[in-house]
């Protein structure tokens, strides 16, 4: 027997929901969707997408006249579309179009288009919605169409225009950016192009003209099937095309580093030897920049996250994995000081950063280079920070720049007259503060650098 | 029937027509282009990009499936 308790996050969809069962999460599909379920069932729809790696796997558990239960392909960690970068969210949109392309082909149609039906595993995005698919309607338009343009095209025009930091609008609009306010946010030029105009500006113009029928009494709108494959097939066109802007500044990022080669390798060969000592299947970089130093590791993960303030090097991580093909590798953008809060209904419908990876709870934590800016730019106190590094992981590898490393300097300097605010920025104290949450196991510096390496383990005694 | 739990926008509906008609031209006008630079011997190779192309092919089905067994 199944429990019945709904995951806070699955209530739209009246065809079914999520709940977890003894920590698996499974699906409970009623019968309302069971004519859908067992027609895509039947043509195969489930099981060529599953192998084809867009749709998430899942297996039969129990089926019988009130309900049948499904088991889907448990995703270790889950990223939100407000953690993507700009080519993850790309990658997001591509999927969804090419699923509603093949279901048309079938005669079925995708009958929501939310960024929060894709997740990231193995390496790609994977659509995690079984029961968004429904049966196509001879002539009739994609009901998912304005959710589409809100969720996906709206936000990857907006980075495009305004850079990549546009994307984290969606942390807020949870239903997709507003159109109206869509519209209005992109430069005028984009009402010359025809595309943009009739997929956004005309849309928000019609919507705008149509919202107060509240009675429903317009006439049905009719579209044939290649009319609206047109649709799909230009918006994947133009979206795959789709580029920022802004130049990244990954490219030179690890010359700019005050490290000699010889000390990077030093610290590279420092964790490994401690990373292999754990065992770790799993570790979580925190300001892992473009992944270059999790690869440098000489140890095979099962999973390594690895987060990054900048989107630009978490789209450039997500670009060497792809063209890598690696699988166990995910990348996603988090800002240290602010990461994603819990939102929607109830603050229960998409978890923030600290639950999910605190329920994910990776082997080990490697904090690089991170202390002095979370110090010294983000002013938190070496007390807040340990508190924080010890709340998700039992080991945490950091690296502690000492004051007269070169990037220390630096950010003091920053600080003029309140430098003197910023004397506690000594080793000493990061040790005594680091060590009422955390053991030392193993303490090193490394040669031709200021900086030191430490290996940590939680207190479990507190 | 579709479930109706959330509002696809009326005018979004309506406006399928126009959008979708757009497309048409675009990608008509796109085909055109296309076959004129193929036949001067203009086109690009598409090796190094990222996304691949919207049609699923049987080869993505069947590499998964030897690749996952």
């Amino acid at each position: 027997m199944t429990t019945n308790i709904r995951h806070s996050s699955s209530f739209r969809d009246p065809s079914g929901y999520i709940f977890i069962d003894e920590g698996i999460v499974k699906r409970r599909i009623f019968p309302i969707y069971f004519k859908q379920y067992q027609a895509l069932k039947k043509a195969n729809i489930f099981e060529t997408l599953s192998k084809a790696g867009l749709l998430i796997k899942h297996t039969e558990v129990s089926s019988s006249d009130t309900e049948i239960v499904i088991q889907p392909e448990q995703i270790p960690f889950i990223t939100y579309p407000y953690e993507w970068s700009f080519n993850q969210y790309k990658e997001a949109a591509l999927l969804t179009l090419k699923l509603q392309k093949y279901c048309l082909e079938n005669d079925f149609s995708l009958k929501d288009a939310t960024a929060f039906n894709v997740a990231f595993h193995n390496g790609k995005a994977v659509f995690v919605d079984t029961l968004s698919f429904d049966f196509y309607q001879d002539n009739s338009p994609w009901r998912a169409y304005k959710q589409f343009i809100t969720h996906f095209l709206g936000p990857l025009v907006l980075a495009h225009f305004h850079g990549a930091q546009s994307l984290k609008l969606m942390s807020n609009f949870i239903d997709g950016i507003p159109i109206k306010m869509l519209s209005s946010m992109l430069p005028f030029k984009t009402k010359l192009n025809p595309f943009l105009y009739s997929n956004i500006h005309l849309l928000a113009k019609f919507e705008d003209k149509h919202n107060e029928d509240y009675k429903g009494e317009a006439k049905e709108s009719k579209l044939s099937k290649k009319a609206q494959l047109n649709i799909i097939t230009s918006l994947y066109d133009y979206i795959k095309k789709l580029s920022l802007k802004e130049h990244s500044e990954w490219g030179n990022y690890y010359d700019k580093t005050n490290y000699t080669d010889a000390a990077f390798t030093e610290k590279a060969r420092i964790i490994d030897n401690w990373v292999t000592s754990l065992n770790a299947k799993s570790i979580i970089d925190v300001g892992g920049n473009d992944g270059t130093f999790v690869r440098q590791i000489n140890h095979d993960f099962e999973l390594a996250l690895v987060c990054d303030i900048d989107n630009n090097s978490v789209d450039f991580n997500h670009k060497t994995l792809k063209s890598n093909k690696e699988s166990n590798m995910l990348p996603f953008v988090l800002d240290v000081l602010n990461p994603s809060a819990a939102v929607g209904f109830e603050n229960k419908e998409r978890q923030s950063f600290i639950e999910r990876i605190a329920k994910y709870a990776p082997d080990v934590t490697s904090a690089l280079a991170v202390i002095h800016h979370m110090t010294l730019s983000g002013n938190v106190p070496f007390e807040m920070s340990a508190h924080f590094f010890a709340s998700f992981s039992q080991n945490l590898i950091i690296e502690f720049p000492k004051r007269e490393d070169s990037w220390v300097q630096r950010l003091l300097n920053t600080k003029g007259e309140f430098k003197a605010h910023f004397d506690f920025y000594t080793i000493e104290n990061f040790e005594n503060c680091y060590l009422s949450h955390f053991d030392l196991i193993e303490k090193r510096p490394i040669e031709g650098s200021h900086r030191v390496m430490f290996f940590l383990k939680v207190k479990n005694d507190k | 029937m579709y479930f109706l739990y959330f509002d696809p926008g009326l005018g979004a509906m309506i406006i399928q027509a126009i959008v979708a008609a757009v497309a048409g031209v675009l990608l008509f006008s796109k085909n055109l282009v296309y076959k004129i630079k193929l036949f001067f011997g203009a086109t690009k190779s598409q090796e190094d990009e990222l996304f691949d192309d919207i049609n699923i092919e049987d080869s993505d089905i069947e590499n998964k499936k030897s690749s996952d067994d």
